[in-house]
């Protein structure tokens, strides 16, 4: 009976042939993978099998000390996207809520983002030099003005009933903002961290490949200048497992904590 | 009623709106409209849509201020929004966030005439008022649009207003559950005693629910008519009334006032668009 909504427009989804679909889809993505790379469809120089990709992390994991490396990477994307976050929810709540706010600054906003992040870095080189705070700067710059954005649009899109509401329970604009505006935004500010913090690894990779000596991104190259092809794929392979493990913390935490929706 | 102050004054109040756009275009929509309340009575602003009704209400809840007139409750002039006033949209406003019961307990968050103790209490003593005491630990987005609404009434008494303004607060509702909660909307106002402002197109609810009428012309809104209800339905309200040939007939007349500024508002409208080379 799941077969029709499978293929409706828009069916029903089922958790448990989602469930079974994706593990479907992946191993396929795998086969086809071992497939090229087994018959050197592309040379496997270009393209090793999977589990020497795999073997690859093994041997950078016990005898290369890669975990330190992404220990590092980890600790820069974090530290970065708490302060992308730590500006942005303020600024933007304030871009919405104050008129003055949100005229002045959106402009400047609007022109920076669209500014492209790598072309930033030697910039960023010049004024941080290459320790830690240029690669902070390059993650900041890639996801502080996105964020603010996307925060103050989820502070406006909050019903103006809710606050109007708000007036007429006693409440002062203080209040309203922390008792009412912050707790309806929630669950799509949650959201939009979650992207945002994807994003950030995008831009560590791109400043650890421009000037770091440690990190995943350093890794990489690295191992490009010897075309360990292996491990530049292992590298990879780690940047997309947390990612997607840190993605699907996070959507547990959504879902336990915003249960009512 | 001159020799005291009435427990609601609306006096003069007009409200232009001037719009920005192409041009500095103002729309008056409120012009100069005076009427008292008394203390517990229950007024209906009946109007076609977009009258200006709404925003005399949400004047007299201070949410908007009057381009000229004042309105005084209870001694005070209206000056801002306040917890003297209670609002109850068309939209749901009750928090998702919050259970039923927590949803109730917010409306005497910012209380501090009160104690903890005696918050829970009056949260407990709403909940049980609107008949959802079975449903306290549920989400709102789990219940019925009907319960919303009453949660959302239930949180504004526990506010403590002094007056409920109600913007056609079941119009998002099904006939059934409409003609429910306007009988039990009126059963709770029958213990609480309250003023009420209920702003509705529907010539029913207005009837069935109203101690006085205030029917509004199209835009700019002006009182055309008020109907004291007790003069044509005497006895208690009750459901049943609605069959009654007393009903009836004021619904009828209601009705074709209402017709009337209808038809003089699509008038208004369909020569306000027409292209202006081509009119008359």
């Amino acid at each position: 009976m799941t077969r029709p909504s499978l293929f409706a427009y828009r069916g029903q989804s089922s958790g448990r042939s989602d469930l079974v679909l994706g593990i479907c889809a992946f191993i396929g993505f795998i086969g086809i993978w071992t497939l090229i790379s087994h018959f050197e469809v592309v040379p496997q120089r270009f393209l090793p099998l999977p589990w020497k990709v795999l073997s690859a992390l093994y041997y950078m994991l016990v005898e290369r000390n890669f975990s330190e490396d992404i220990w590092i990477s980890v600790a820069r994307v974090w530290s970065a996207f708490l302060l992308s976050v730590v500006m942005a929810i303020p600024i933007g709540m304030w871009m919405s809520n104050y008129r003055i706010v949100g005229t002045l600054i959106e402009p400047i906003v609007d022109f920076i983002r669209y500014l492209p992040v790598p072309a930033l870095v030697p910039l960023l080189i010049i004024w941080f030099g290459i320790g830690e705070a240029s690669k902070i700067a390059v993650l900041w710059m890639g996801t502080f003005f996105q964020l603010v954005l996307l925060i103050a649009d989820d502070t406006k899109r909050v019903p103006r009933e809710f606050i109007e509401i708000g007036y007429t329970l006693g409440a002062k604009p203080r209040q309203i903002t922390q008792d009412i505006v912050l707790r309806a935004m929630a669950p799509s500010m949650v959201d939009n961290l979650r992207i945002t913090l994807g994003w950030c690894w995008t831009w560590i990779i791109v400043a650890e490949i421009v000037a770091a000596n440690s990190g995943i991104g350093h890794v990489i190259w690295a191992a490009r200048r010897f075309v360990k092809t292996p491990e530049v794929m292992a590298g990879i392979l780690t940047v997309g497992i947390i990612g997607l493990a840190t993605d699907q913390a996070i959507r547990l935490l959504h879902r336990r904590y915003f249960r009512y929706l | 009623m001159n020799q005291e102050t009435p427990f609601l004054r609306v006096a003069g109040v007009s409200k232009i709106f001037e719009a920005e756009g192409h041009g500095h275009e103002r729309i008056q929509v409120i012009d100069h409209v005076s009427m008292d309340l008394t203390a517990g009575e229950f007024a209906v602003y009946l109007g076609p849509s977009g009258c200006g009704k709404t925003t005399l209400m949400r004047i007299v809840g201070g949410l908007e201020t009057a381009s000229g007139g004042d309105v005084v409750l209870a001694g005070r002039k209206v000056t801002g929004p306040d917890r003297q006033k209670g609002m109850v949209f068309q939209a749901y406003t009750s928090f998702p966030w919050l259970t039923v019961l927590e949803n109730i307990r917010f409306g005497t968050k910012y209380r501090n005439d009160i104690d903890t103790a005696q918050k829970d209490e009056i949260a407990r003593h709403y909940l049980d008022l609107v008949g959802l005491t079975e449903f306290a630990d549920f989400y709102v987005n789990r219940i019925s649009g009907g319960m919303r609404q009453r949660v959302a009434i239930a949180r504004t008494l526990a506010a403590g207003a002094d007056i409920l303004l109600m913007d056609e607060p079941f119009g998002a509702l099904d006939a059934q559950t409409r003609e429910f909660l306007q009988d039990q909307l009126l059963e709770i106002n029958r213990v609480e005693k309250k003023a009420v402002i209920f702003v509705t197109h529907d010539v029913e609810e207005a009837v069935f629910l109203a101690d006085r009428i205030f029917m509004f012309s199209a835009r700019p809104a002006t009182i055309i008519e008020v109907i004291k209800v007790a003069d044509h339905i005497p006895g208690e309200r009750h459901m049943d009334i609605k069959e009654t040939e007393a009903f009836f007939h004021l619904r009828n007349h209601v009705r074709d006032v209402m017709r009337d500024q209808a038809r003089a508002t699509e008038e208004k409208l369909e020569r306000a668009l027409r292209p202006e080379d081509g009119g008359e």
